[in-house]
């Protein structure tokens, strides 16, 4: 299958000029907004940062009328450990979101779209704004776009460093210049997003997808994947493999098949004990589990996790769950905005629990513990970086109880060397 | 207007009703920190999660609109669970030092503890986050950011109210803590409502720190007199001494209260409020002032005059109208003030900082007398020998009494108010110790009730006037402040 988001000599406008870049904007421009919105309906493309909302759907909770600006975000915050995707797209395949910004903008009614790029992305967020220039020098951004009447506007604005920035309404506020934390919904922001205004945010992997989806049309697109999961996705596959790094399947790819033909398996001598399938918020699977599934958003779902950012993170059987668990705890308490009460206290507190485990100084009755701070954090806050931390911790008692047992009981594995962390 | 139940009662309410507030209404209570009636909603404590039917998570009732048809349980198993667990993410690294601790005894976290955990902690107590205990911020409160539940309602509360935003969280997760941006001190002339809508014992006031336990507090219904707005105020006091001064909210005129009102009872506990009458510089038992205050107007009979004054209560300004004349039979006296009023400052503060310029304009009504600028020339002319006034209002005259050279007998409630030059001083009780009707800038009657006794000998100033009457001129034999009214 050919790829749709990560091709070869596209990262310039002329590559991109020659694979036939810009022409979908043209075709775009030539439809109501309401047919756009339609043919992305009709494509099955779901939210790719991780909640897979369907795109289509979530542009038509844009009010048809009504006074006043409107905003198309890209959220290019990619902070999901073990996420990798956007950046290869930044990279290799800048034209397509700048494009795919521009069609949402015209199908949503919005003259001013902004990119919120991770703050440590500063060499990709330069070549995004060359990209734009480049764009806008070529009429492809800015005033009556191809001479259709429709204005479009697009900047880039770069994150300071905060995970929870990747929250869609925690990102509004950062953009708008505020401390960076998740806001109460109701109101969404298809109602009142940025600037109190009418905003669509999608991820990157979602806004590129869409030129191809115009150019081929949605059922074309819609035949890739299963039918409740279509199109391509973006595996980012790090951890003990022989071949590491970001692949365009379609979904529905078994996860089999991720690891052993593109991934060339695992490393000599290392033997499968777990994967976390979509990022370090999704409940993991045991290897058998793993081994059995496939990669889309049912299937995944079917198996107890989900298929989050499309972070496929290897766990080898010579790694500690306890010690894995506690490097996500750490980076969950650090990263906590601490406005809600349970995941404030909640993730410092897991923590510290699964420090005494770690160190040898926990007992039995601080994995029950665990388990019940975490039922505590879950479902009770204002966004989902609780159960991110939550997930995690269930998900890693419950299938690898043995491991925290052994932790409880004096049987710690080998410090690591001081100043790895 | 949406129909809903809550815990099997049904209630229509107005659109845009919330939950918490539904529940109110049929008096079904959620707990909850961070929600204030008077600020902005923020969600952010989650202790008012309430289970609605369909919805596949709790819901936080402070934030969920009442739809038609909504059907919330606020008892159920989950529901209680939730609470539970909230306060005890609450409690795991808060300090618990009530026994110093102004806050216990009307503590959120001690009342919702024993209302819905009564659990035993399962936190290990030496892994606390610390942070800093005592800080000072501005001339009114100290912050304990150990003892902070982090509900933000200090911070949306000087970004609403006050519009000064003062504060801010700083720092993210359990390191999170309040503090004043960098540069700004918490100066605004609100802060001490901060204090008192701080659920926990992080905001305490300077003043009142360690002074009283609360539960020893007895609450007596008062009014500000600290400018024309005349807000209703709670007076907390225990054994005749006042420890603070508590907004009453009312619809008509205050929720908050400010910080200068909240300071009005020290004036009356100072310790140069006056006992005795004052001659020139030196002290001396009231009634041989009296009796001199008396001789020196009687020297003036017909060259006498009274001022009424916006501070004192209509009662009092009825006492000093029925003196000036039926006492001292003269034309000479004024009751005319009509300075400019209105909220100054968009919150509370009134343009005019006398309470009751209103009421005595009502004694103006009904006794007639001069307008205020020809009392004033009178006095400044030299037409008037002797001028019975009270200090505050005497200090209206400075200039036209230095200009005309008149004896000035004044009524002070401390020593720091004489005017320069004043001859006599007669002293009064304030009215944290006897009652006294006063009228706002609305036109609102507003009655103070006594919560205190005067220092012995010290009399309410309408039975200090029927006093001097007797000495001076004709008595008026004022046996209460009705007599005082009843001749006007």
């Amino acid at each position: 299958m050919e790829n749709i988001l990560l091709k070869d000599k596209v990262a310039g406008l002329d590559g991109y000029f020659a694979a036939g870049g810009y022409k979908p904007l043209k075709k775009a421009l030539g439809m109501t907004p309401a047919d756009l919105i339609e043919e992305v309906k009709k494509s099955g493309l779901r939210g790719r940062g991780g909640a897979g909302f369907p795109t289509g759907l979530k542009w038509s909770f844009i009010p048809k009328d009504g006074q006043g600006p409107r905003y198309i975000v890209c959220n290019a915050d990619e902070g999901e450990p073990g996420t990798f995707k956007d950046r290869e797209v930044i990279l290799k395949n800048p034209h397509a979101l700048i494009e795919g910004m521009a069609i949402a903008g015209y199908a949503i009614g919005a003259s001013r779209g902004y990119i919120y790029i991770r703050g440590e992305f500063a060499a990709e967020a330069r070549l995004l704004e060359e990209a734009i220039a480049d764009a806008r020098g070529r009429g492809l951004i800015g005033a009556n776009l191809l001479g259709s009447g429709f204005d479009f506007e697009l900047s880039v604005h770069r994150g300071a460093g905060a995970y929870i920035c990747g929250e869609e309404t925690a990102l509004l506020e950062s953009l708008e210049g505020f401390k960076g934390q998740p806001r109460l919904k109701p109101p969404f922001p298809a109602v009142k997003g940025l600037f109190a205004s009418p905003t669509v945010i999608n991820n990157v992997e979602t806004l590129a997808a869409v030129p191809t989806i115009i150019e081929k049309g949605g059922a074309w697109y819609a035949a890739i994947g299963t039918p409740k999961s279509a199109g391509t996705k973006l595996f980012c596959v790090s951890g003990p493999v022989n071949k590491p790094g970001v692949y365009e399947l379609p979904l529905g790819v078994a996860f089999r098949e991720l690891l052993e033909k593109h991934c060339g398996g695992l490393k000599e001598g290392k033997k499968l004990k777990a994967v976390i399938p979509g990022g370090s918020s999704v409940p993991v699977l045991t290897a058998a589990e793993a081994m059995a599934v496939a990669l889309d958003y049912e299937a995944l779902a079917a198996a107890g996790s989900m298929l989050g950012s499309g972070a496929v993170i290897i766990i080898d059987e010579t790694q500690c769950m306890v010690k894995l668990l506690q490097v996500l705890a750490r980076f969950y308490h650090h990263e906590s905005c601490g406005q809600c009460t349970p995941c404030r206290e909640g993730c410092g507190w897991i923590e510290k629990i699964l420090d005494r485990l770690e160190e040898g100084r926990g007992s039995a009755a601080d994995i029950d513990l665990l388990c019940s701070v975490a039922d505590g954090m879950k479902g009770r806050t204002i966004c989902p970086l609780a159960d991110a931390m939550a997930m995690p911790v269930l998900s890693f008692v419950k299938k690898f109880r043995a491991e925290f047992e052994a932790h409880a009981a004096g049987r710690c594995c080998p410090p690591e060397p001081a100043g790895k962390h | 207007m949406p129909k809903i139940t809550i815990d099997g009662k049904t209630l229509e309410v107005a659109k845009g009703t919330t939950v918490l507030t539904a529940a109110q209404q049929l008096g079904v209570h959620i707990p909850r920190y961070c929600y204030h009636p008077k600020l902005s909603i923020s969600g952010n404590c989650r202790m008012c999660l309430v289970e609605v039917e369909k919805a596949p998570k709790l819901m936080t009732a402070c934030s969920t609109e009442a739809a038609d048809g909504m059907v919330v349980h606020t008892a159920t198993d989950k529901v209680k669970a939730a609470r539970r667990d909230v306060l005890e993410f609450l409690l795991i690294n808060h300090p618990l030092d009530c026994p110093i601790c102004d806050q216990a005894g009307e503590c959120g976290l001690q009342d919702y503890y024993m209302d819905y955990s009564r659990a035993k902690s399962r936190f290990a107590q030496a892994d606390k986050v610390r942070r800093e205990k005592r800080r000072v911020m501005g001339p009114h409160l100290v912050l304990d950011n150990e003892r902070c539940i982090l509900c933000t309602r200090c911070v949306r509360f000087c970004s609403e109210v006050t519009k000064t935003s003062e504060l801010e969280v700083m720092e993210r997760a359990d390191h999170s803590f309040i503090d004043a941006k960098e540069g700004r001190a918490l100066d605004n002339d609100y802060s001490l409502n901060i204090a008192d809508i701080c659920p926990v014992g992080a905001w305490t006031s300077r003043d009142f720190r360690f002074k009283q336990r609360v539960w020893f507090l007895k609450k007596t219904p008062g009014v500000c007199l600290g400018c024309a707005t005349g807000c209703l105020t709670e007076i907390h006091h225990n054994e005749g001494v006042i420890y603070r001064i508590m907004p009453r909210p009312n619809a008509d005129t205050n929720t908050w209260l400010c910080d200068p009102g909240r300071m009005a009872y020290k004036a009356a506990q100072a310790g140069d409020r006056l006992k005795k009458g004052v001659i020139k510089n030196g002290l001396i038992d009231l009634e041989p002032a009296l009796r001199e205050a008396a001789s020196r107007i009687d020297e003036h009979h017909e060259a006498a005059a009274v001022l009424g004054s916006p501070w004192l209560s209509v009662e009092d300004n009825a006492a000093l109208a029925r003196f000036a004349k039926d006492g001292l039979k003269t034309k000479n006296y004024s009751f005319d003030f009509d300075p400019e009023q209105g909220i100054k400052d968009g919150i509370l503060i009134n343009k005019d900082p006398a309470p009751n310029a209103a009421g005595a304009r009502k004694v103006k009504a009904a006794a007639g007398g001069l307008s205020f600028k020809e009392l004033s020339a009178k006095v400044a002319s030299g037409e008037i020998k002797v001028l019975v006034a009270e200090a505050r209002a005497a200090g209206l005259l400075k200039e036209e009494l230095k200009a005309g050279g008149a004896r000035l007998i004044v009524f002070a409630m401390n020593r720091s108010e004489i005017p320069a030059g004043a001859y006599a001083t007669l002293p009064y009780a304030s009215y944290f110790e006897t009652p006294g009707t006063f009228i706002n800038f609305q036109g609102l009657e507003r009655r103070t009730e006594p919560t205190a006794a005067a220092a012995e000998g010290v009399k309410p100033l309408w039975a200090v006037i029927g006093k001097l009457s007797a000495y001076s001129g004709g008595s008026l034999r004022l046996e209460s402040a009705q007599d005082a009214l009843k001749g006007i």
